[in-house]
């Protein structure tokens, strides 16, 4: 067993404060190494910091040996490709946008290992079919899915034939069921050296084996053996991070059970959704009942958010009937939750004078703003500030206590989760199921998570 | 790329409708009798008289309604019946190809310059931790500050005038050449090389540069393979947005300078009041706008075939 | 919103604002006129009679500069309301209008900008030689265009935001939608826009000067300044450098203050 990497005591500090705190770790031959975080917990820093890509004004700390020699850190940019490799964390904009794909892997061989151009072409070819891509090798990264451009990357890494890979969230923006695909591809290749992974994905931990270090804040948490870690975790954080996925959340979360006979929200007949010509699904029907939560799932693209959107009338249908059975329901009481908060809130004004514009066109008695505020752990300092000045955690709850001031009948959920960390993300799911089914309000959730769909809604509705 | 040349088409079209329509309304708005006018155009001021214009107005119907008068100067335009110059008496066309040419020359030999200025010093400023970067954009913004007739005049003064290099107007040698293509090239340069900067700036930072290092790529390799076409794209993009500054700036050039170019050529039509030459030059000069259009399309296409094309 | 300036924004505002009270005050304390000849006294360096020397026909420079000066900013001024407003208008209508009023306006739109801007000035401007109104119209024409532009791309992306679809959707009208998510978007674009344009107004006349066919004698326009001066360079070259580096200062003044690049 040859160690590959080693690390001791490695810090990073941008002055004088101190980003990533010691850290002394070793990679063998043939076992990966897996380190785990939550974005900007410091995990990305250690990676550039093995291969010498800190930014300039961060100062590096503690002494790193690369194949058993002590190296400083033009040594191991001499290293990069044919020793020393790192996966880009987003492949679309590692990929040159301009240069067919194959030719990103090609002048590898060409370049580094100097073959023939011919030469190079075939290995370059051959690679391509390796990861499952021989009749893309003539697109350009803007032509390809992210599964797909993130085993270009991989390819074009690995073609310099390097033993030791580092990827820094290897599969970041991708789809749930391309995530494993990318991970086993990993494993091959780097199967006769050594792959250090850096994720903030507790399956991918898994999935992995080998050891594991959970790190938070830039502070070693815990560290051992990844299989022990991760089915008996000791550190508190460790095991909040684990309790947050989904799938080993309790069934019912929620105390408030369904109300007694509902009313019916809203019926769709035998909907039919196009989108540019294409149609994405069929006859579909189904009831909405009052404070009932309907999951839908299904592969991205498939067109789970165009039924919400129909559902809310942003969206024309191409055939079907949509009708809302509430008839005291005002228009706005039919209301949206975006994925990605920030661009849901206008940075313009101060969150208390959304909240102001809100009382003032729809007379909402402001005695329920601080109870409200109350059960969804704002603080009311956040009304003082921008959305930019907050949390992508603390808008979203800003954004549910919008919508729950208007009394909404129906809230469509469209994936409000996805852009935040595990632990906020069971937050403000299970802050916002119970405060809709308190108030009799019907939610339609749009999730890439068949756990967490599987775990909280009512009604499962595949597409 | 079929989208592409109809869209220049299109804008082909746009350029005669509204050159002709606004020299009719020149015509019509001018005082004294239009029959004259349009009878000198034709056969030189000197072999006017009351009959010709007779002539003409019969043949012309000039006394039929305004509209059914822009119809048919609308169908002179489209069979490229330009008339006589009013003053010189000469074809408006053969004055326009000699222009056109000359305005070219200064155009080609004003881009490639301010392409040997621009280009070296944006990458230059690019160059991570360069402490010259502030002093050359400090610069640029200064030179950007001078209209380019202003730049223009102080480069007279200086080299022609003041030490006598370069001879201080008009056409014929090489010499000639030599200034009014320089203040060209540098008005133009000091927009472009922040451009150049910018887009070099953004390249060797971006991931997929770095990502070629750690492929294994060197340096230099990495500039060859992955830099120059990236960097290209947006300054040939900035170029088609900043070609109406550079006609613009051919104008007041030519006539600060006397290049017998299209914009001298309508600078003193208007001035003499010569229609048909103002309608000559006018269209000659947007022919001039869409042809260079359609040639930074082209390169965008040609570096970029993804069909992003400049807006 | 609050606009909070650089520094070398509110170097490019004293500037201006410095030029614009030697126009105000030049024209108002000056015991002459700009057309009040005095052969006697031509092509004078400054002194105290006239702080600025006086032209080849011994016209006071200081009168003469004050009233170009004021000119160029009351053109300036002029121009970028008029087109700032109709373009930002116009924008903003295109884009949340649907898919007629942009058509439509996108026909218009391509028309003006098939031509040169300063050819369609040109043109114009022989319709009415020295037109102060004609050469606002056809620059107010030609800018416009830069403003619908730029207002409507960027009101696109707006229309289409998350945030304004949930203000509509919670029920708040079109003017609170405009006020709180459109305007904030496009206020930054629309400010350097003017600043830009202002520049570019003041210089489109100039150039307009240069090759006589914009403002015309006996009126004080610097462009016009700058060619009636010029044979006179090697007698009195500090007449020759007052237009041109007064062009120069105001340009320089727009652009410091428009605070980023287009």
């Amino acid at each position: 067993m040859t160690i590959l990497l080693k690390l001791t005591n490695v810090a990073v500090y941008a002055g004088d404060s101190c980003l990533l705190e010691p850290i002394s770790l070793s990679l063998v031959q043939g076992r990966p190494l897996t380190i785990l975080g939550q974005t900007g917990s410091g995990k990305s820093l250690l990676a550039q910091a093995v291969m010498g890509l800190l930014p300039e004004e961060l100062a590096l700390q503690g002494e790193i040996e690369v194949l058993g020699e002590s190296m400083t850190c033009d040594e191991r940019r001499a290293l990069w490709g044919t020793k020393l490799v790192m996966l880009p964390q987003e492949p679309w904009n590692a990929l040159d946008p301009l240069m067919k794909g194959v030719d990103q892997v090609q002048e590898v061989y060409r370049y580094v290992h100097g073959k023939h151009q011919r030469e190079a072409m075939a290995l370059a070819q051959a690679d391509l079919q390796y990861v499952g891509l021989a009749h893309s090798g003539a697109k350009r990264p803007s032509q390809l899915s992210g599964g797909m451009a993130q085993r270009l990357a991989i390819a074009a890494a690995t073609a310099g034939g390097a033993s030791l890979i580092l990827a820094d969230e290897p599969t970041k923006g991708l789809d749930a069921s391309r995530r494993l695909d990318i991970v086993r591809l990993l494993q091959t290749r780097s199967a006769m050296g050594g792959l250090l992974t850096i994720t903030h994905d507790v399956a991918i931990a898994r999935q992995l084996g080998g050891d594991i270090l959970v790190i938070k804040a830039g502070r070693l948490v815990e560290q051992g053996d990844a299989q022990t870690v991760l089915s008996h975790p000791e550190g508190e954080y460790t095991q909040a991070l684990l309790g947050a996925e989904p799938r080993v959340w309790k069934e019912a979360s929620f105390s408030v059970p369904l109300p007694e006979s509902p009313e019916v929200v809203l019926n769709v007949e035998k909907l039919s959704i196009e989108r540019g010509g294409k149609s994405l699904f069929n006859d579909l029907s189904f009831q909405v009942k009052q404070g009932e939560v309907v999951g839908i799932v299904g592969e991205s693209g498939c067109g789970k958010s165009s039924l919400g959107d129909a559902l809310l009338g942003l969206l024309p249908v191409a055939s079907g009937r949509i009708s809302r059975l509430i008839p005291a329901a005002q228009p706005y009481q039919w209301l949206k939750l975006y994925q990605d908060p920030p661009s849901a809130v206008t940075s313009s004004v101060t969150l208390g004078k959304l909240l102001e514009d809100l009382v003032g066109l729809h007379g909402i008695d402001r005695g329920r703003i601080a109870p409200m505020m109350d059960k969804l752990s704002l603080p009311e300092v956040i009304l003082e500030r921008s959305c930019h000045g907050v949390s992508g955690g603390e808008l979203q709850r800003f954004a549910i206590l919008r919508a729950l001031l208007l009394n909404p009948v129906f809230l469509f959920a469209d994936e409000p989760t996805s852009r935040l960390d595990p632990i906020t993300a069971k937050e403000v799911t299970t802050l916002l199921f119970s405060l809709a089914r308190e108030t009799k309000c019907a939610v339609l959730l749009v999730s890439h998570d068949a756990d967490l769909v599987r775990k909280t809604c009512d009604q499962v509705i595949a597409l | 790329m079929k989208q592409l040349i109809f869209r220049r088409l299109l804008q082909l079209v746009c350029v005669v409708w509204g050159v002709g329509t606004l020299t009719f309304v020149l015509m019509r708005a001018l005082p004294g009798d239009m029959a004259y006018r349009i009878a000198a155009s034709r056969y030189g001021q000197d072999n006017v008289d009351s009959q010709a214009a007779a002539l003409v107005r019969n043949e012309l119907q000039l006394d039929l309604p305004p509209w059914l008068a822009y119809w048919h100067w609308l169908m002179d335009l489209l069979q490229f019946k330009l008339g006589h110059s009013l003053v010189s008496g000469e074809p408006v066309i053969d004055s326009v190809q000699h222009m056109l040419g000359h305005s070219l020359l200064l155009a080609v030999a004003g881009l490639c310059l301010s392409a040997l200025i621009a280009v070296p010093l944006g990458l230059f400023s690019a160059w991570r931790g360069n402490p010259l970067d502030s002093v050359l954009m400090g610069l640029s913004s200064m030179v950007r500050a001078m209209p380019v007739f202003v730049l223009g005049v102080l480069l007279l003064l200086v080299f022609a005038l003041h030490w006598n290099w370069f001879p201080v107007a008009g056409f014929g040698t090489a010499m000639h050449l030599v200034l009014p293509a320089l203040t060209l090239a540098i008005s133009f340069a000091a927009i472009s090389n922040r451009v150049v900067r910018d887009s070099a700036k953004q390249v060797f930072g971006s991931s997929f540069y770095t990502f070629s290092q750690v492929k294994g790529l060197s340096k230099w390799r990495t500039f060859q393979r992955h830099g120059i076409r990236n960097i290209a794209l947006p300054v040939v993009a900035f170029l088609g947005i900043q070609l109406v500054s550079m006609i613009e700036g051919i104008v007041m050039i030519e006539s600060l300078f006397s290049w017998p170019g299209i914009g001298h050529g309508l600078a003193h039509a208007i001035f003499a009041r010569d229609i048909p030459v103002i309608q000559g030059a006018a269209l000659a000069m947007g022919a001039l706008f869409v042809l260079l259009n359609t040639l930074v399309d082209i390169v965008c296409h040609w570096i970029d075939p993804r069909g992003g094309m400049p807006v | 919103m609050t606009f909070s300036m650089k520094s070398s924004q509110k170097c490019g505002l004293i500037i201006l604002l410095g030029l614009l009270a030697f126009a105000v005050l030049g024209s108002w304390l000056s015991p002459y006129t700009i057309s009040q000849q005095d052969l006697n006294a031509i092509l004078e360096p400054p002194n105290a009679q006239h702080w600025l020397g006086t032209d080849h026909f011994g016209r006071s420079m200081f009168t003469r500069m004050a009233y170009a000066v004021g000119l160029s900013f009351a053109l300036g001024l002029v121009c970028v309301m008029t087109s700032a407003l109709l373009g930002t208008f116009l924008g903003v209508w295109a884009a949340w209008s649907g898919k007629q009023v942009d058509g439509v306006l996108g026909v218009f739109v391509n028309i003006l900008l098939a031509l040169p801007g300063l050819v369609i000035v040109l043109l114009l401007a022989a319709i009415a030689p020295g037109s102060f109104l004609m050469l606002y119209l056809a620059i107010s024409l030609v800018q416009w265009v830069e403003y619908f532009r730029v207002v409507r791309a960027v009101t696109q992306a707006v229309v289409q935001s998350p945030a304004r679809q949930s203000s509509q959707m919670m029920g708040f009208g079109r003017w609170y939608q405009f006020k709180r998510h459109i305007w904030p978007a496009i206020a930054p674009s629309v400010f350097t826009l003017a600043a830009f344009g202002g520049a570019n107004a003041i210089l489109t006349m100039a150039s307009l000067g240069f090759i006589y066919v914009g403002i015309q004698p006996p009126l004080a326009e610097l462009g016009l300044m700058t060619v009636e001066l010029f044979p006179y360079y090697s007698e009195a070259p500090w007449l020759l450098v007052q237009p041109l580096v007064v062009i120069a200062l105001i340009v320089f003044g727009f652009h410091l203050l428009a605070g980023k690049r287009i």
